[in-house]
């Protein structure tokens, strides 16, 4: 198994599971980052905090790819590649191109379509199959069901990074207004909007209710512990046999969601 | 570099090719700013130009340290290192162009003008191949053209390696300017492709290079930093010229007057007979287009249109109420006065606006207008004041249309309400969310007394502040920050989050000031946001949430 920093993956499903993540980058002018790896979420949040210029991110490269693929090729036949959604992130691209590079590894390199931990969650499901093919059904067939509703503190950070405009959020206006985005379809689309954090909160654990019956639940934040235990306390109330992570989200998608940002995170049924 | 300019290479050796590169490195450093500028919502790289400029960087760094003679050895590290560094869609690409390139030139040690286009040609066809779906108009179109143009300099015989780079970046720079005509993500957004301009640079910059090293004539410095505007130029300096009219002659030739309009500018069509021609073209110049087809007859039903006006125009309308119809079929109608509040609701999705309030109560009639006046059958109507609901709850038994009309009293209910609005919900299911959210905000609205009085138990002065809670006259002052504060006082602070202020005419910018930051002190636990309302009567609304 193979995915990338943007799953947000706990860190000890690496070695439950057995997953390999290759880190996406950060960037802070002329210093770069390896998500996760040269650069802790804290460290990245307060520096994103003073920053005088925000970062940029950027995909693994197609060689770093073939780097872990060339290590994993000395102890596997093949392997599952799942990754960031690619109309957001040039990272499926820079996997299939890696994986052209070596010879005799079968690379199934797969677009979540999506961000965070859905990504993490079709992992999981990937490593609980006995075989290659049966992952791959596996995984192809809950990507269409990945869903992700984010709260952002601030648009600022999506429209820097080009992910989103004003006017795609409903927000043609001078009036903060607090856009409720839903992650599906492989389109960020704002499904609703709202003044104060309070009342996102409620709407989203309200916004779940019609999304039942859903599996493999969490709740994403960035340096917001204690909003995401409240949300996390709301889901439980609706799904009260489901296990709820609580996920936090990384340098690279922090780069474009800002400090503060909540999120839920499911694979509908 | 002074050094390669007394050599006379007969073609592009290992040197000469670390040389055009490391030229590539400072053109793109110097202008990856303007790449990074031309972004287009929601395309992904936003950051372009830098991760073109890593992606170069990481070709070019192990070249560096090497003196290999044969070009084949600096191509395949530029390989190597544009594969391990690539960033970004834009990157990979370029990475994969590098690739193109090393495998065409394997186990040639110089390439002669021909084998050099041939190698441009090939490096463009590893890029499309690289690709799962090809897109045109974009980085890859670019390098095809860049390509394409350095194979046709090569076929002539007294060919030149300068010559034949200085084909592929006109090649490529000519190709970059049609990229808004090929995709209409980029037409709307004004600009031309990133990538393929980022790739304009690239291969300027080896030209700039190469023309050093063989003391070419043209005086690149002057001539070339302009590259970069012309890319810019096009979304800032306009559209052209939409030009459009019949010639009236005899013996037209169709053919001979395309070639020479098709010169001239772009999105030529010429139709017609040999006695009326009719010809329609995009160009800068308008003036020479004209005085051009003037030698050929007489000019019918002349029109020259300013595409940039049209443009903005589009722009403005869209801004405004001619977004893209609703997939919910429903339109919003809200009276208000002043300018700021009438900003708020536009840009908050409002498509009709009826001018209005509080001393100035619409009529049944002027809200019928506009509600009959939205492209929607299905209308939601927003009083926003006490005196004007019900002259509103008229509206629905007066139009074919149905209306539904939110009893909203106040400026922060109607903003409540607007922000509510789902476009993609029906018009029932959102009347009632409206309604809920509405009724969730508490509004403070202060004035000051037009007579003496006594209300509510209280005593008030003519010119004294008063303070209104939902409509009900509760607390009478001297000053707004008393009043405001005994308002959010009885409110109860604790059990909200949010205050806007909306800033009316008669509120000074001193006045703003004390009240922000009196609510702040005394409200720590409040989030403050100040809007300039510009409504009259009342210098401030307040809008608790």
């Amino acid at each position: 198994m193979v995915t990338d920093s943007t799953a947000d993956l706990p860190d000890d499903w690496r070695t439950t599971y057995g997953i390999e993540v290759v880190p996406l980058k950060v960037i802070f002018g002329d210093e770069t980052f390896r998500d996760r790896v040269d650069i802790t979420d804290d460290e990245f949040f307060r520096r994103l905090g003073t920053a005088t210029k925000l970062p940029t991110t950027s995909a693994p490269s197609p060689g770093e790819f073939a780097d872990v693929y060339r290590r994993l090729a000395e102890h596997y036949e093949g392997c599952i590649s799942i990754h960031l959604g690619a109309q957001l992130s040039a990272t499926v691209q820079a996997a299939q191109i890696g994986a052209q590079q070596v010879e005799g590894f079968k690379v199934e390199v797969l677009d979540s379509e999506t961000v965070t931990m859905p990504i993490a969650f079709l992992c999981k499901v990937a490593a609980e199959c006995e075989t290659l093919q049966a992952a791959k059904a596996a995984v192809e067939e809950r990507v269409p069901k990945c869903r992700v509703l984010a709260l952002l503190d601030t648009l600022r950070y999506l429209e820097m990074g080009g992910r989103l405009s004003r006017a795609q959020a409903m927000i043609g206006t001078m009036l903060d207004l607090k856009p409720l985005l839903y992650v599906a379809d492989r389109e960020i689309k704002p499904v609703e909007r709202v003044r104060t954090r309070s009342r996102a909160i409620t709407r989203m654990v309200e916004f779940l209710r019609g999304e039942l019956p859903v599996e493999h639940v969490a709740v994403m934040h960035a340096q917001a512990p204690e909003e995401a235990e409240t949300i996390a306390a709301g889901l439980r109330q609706e799904l009260p046999d489901q296990e709820i992570v609580i996920g936090k989200i990384g340098c690279v998608l922090g780069t474009h969601t800002g400090p503060r940002a909540l999120g839920t995170v499911y694979i509908k049924k | 570099m002074a050094s390669m300019a007394s050599r006379r290479p007969v073609g592009v050796d290992g040197p000469l090719f670390k040389q055009a590169l490391l030229g590539s490195l400072n053109w793109l450093a110097a202008n990856h700013e303007e790449v990074n500028r031309l972004n287009v919502f929601p395309v992904p790289d936003g950051d372009t130009g830098t991760n073109m400029l890593l992606t170069l960087q990481s070709a070019v760094e192990d070249i560096k340290e090497s003196n290999a003679a044969e070009v084949s050895k600096i191509a395949k590290l530029a390989s190597h290192g544009s594969l391990m560094g690539a960033r970004g869609n834009s990157g990979v690409i370029l990475s994969q162009i590098f690739r193109g390139f090393a495998r065409a030139v394997e186990g040639k040690s110089a390439l002669t003008p021909r084998e050099l286009a041939a190698a441009f040609e090939e490096a463009a066809n590893a890029a499309y191949r690289a690709v799962n779906k090809p897109t045109e108009g974009t980085i890859l179109t670019v390098a095809r053209e860049a390509g394409r143009a350095a194979t046709t300099a090569a076929g002539d015989v007294e060919a030149t390696v300068p010559g034949v780079i200085a084909a592929a970046a006109a090649g490529a720079r000519a190709a970059v300017l049609k990229t808004p005509s090929q995709l209409q993500i980029l037409r709307d957004a004004g600009v031309v492709d990133a990538g393929g301009f980022g790739l304009q640079l690239i291969i300027e910059g080896m030209l700039k290079t190469v023309e050093e090293s063989e003391s070419f004539q043209l005086d690149t410095a002057a001539m070339k930093p302009k590259a970069a505007q012309v890319a810019l130029d096009l979304p800032e300096g306009g559209w052209g010229y939409c030009t459009e009219f019949l010639i009236d002659g005899a013996g037209l030739d169709v053919d001979v007057i395309r070639g020479e309009i098709e010169a001239l500018g772009n999105s030529v069509l010429v139709v017609g007979e040999p006695e009326l021609v009719k010809v329609h073209v995009h160009t800068d110049d308008p003036t020479s287009v004209i005085t051009l087809a003037g030698g050929f007859g007489k000019l019918l039903k002349l029109n020259v249109g300013d595409m940039s006006t049209q443009h903005k125009r589009i722009l403005d309308s869209e801004s405004a109420a001619g977004r893209p119809p609703r997939a919910n079929g429903v339109g919003l109608v809200a009276v208000v006065a002043g300018s700021g509040l009438v900003d708020i609701f536009r840009g908050l999705g409002v498509d009709a606006i009826v001018e209005g309030g509080q001393t100035m109560n619409p009529s049944t009639q002027d809200m019928l207008t506009a509600v009959d006046g939205v492209p929607y059958d299905e209308v939601v109507l927003l009083p926003n004041n006490g005196n004007v609901i019900l002259a509103a709850s008229q509206v629905p038994s007066l139009t074919k249309k149905k209306v539904h009309v939110i009893e909203t009293h106040s400026v922060p209910q109607g903003v409540a309400a607007v922000v509510a609005f789902r476009p993609e919900r029906n018009g029932a299911d959102n009347a009632a969310a409206m309604k809920a959210e509405a009724a969730r905000v508490q509004t403070i609205e202060v004035t000051h007394a037009v007579r003496d009085t006594r209300s509510n138990g209280l005593k008030v002065k003519k010119g004294d502040v008063i303070g209104l809670i939902n409509d009900k006259l509760e607390f009478a002052g001297t000053d707004y920050v008393e009043v405001v504060n005994k308002a959010l006082g009885k409110l109860g602070p604790d059990s909200y989050e949010l205050v806007t202020v909306y800033r009316g005419e008669g509120a000074s910018d001193d006045e703003l000031a004390k009240l922000e930051s009196a609510i702040r002190s005394s409200f720590p636990g409040l989030e403050v946001e100040v809007q300039q309302g510009g409504q009259q009567h009342y210098p401030f609304i307040l809008s608790v949430e």
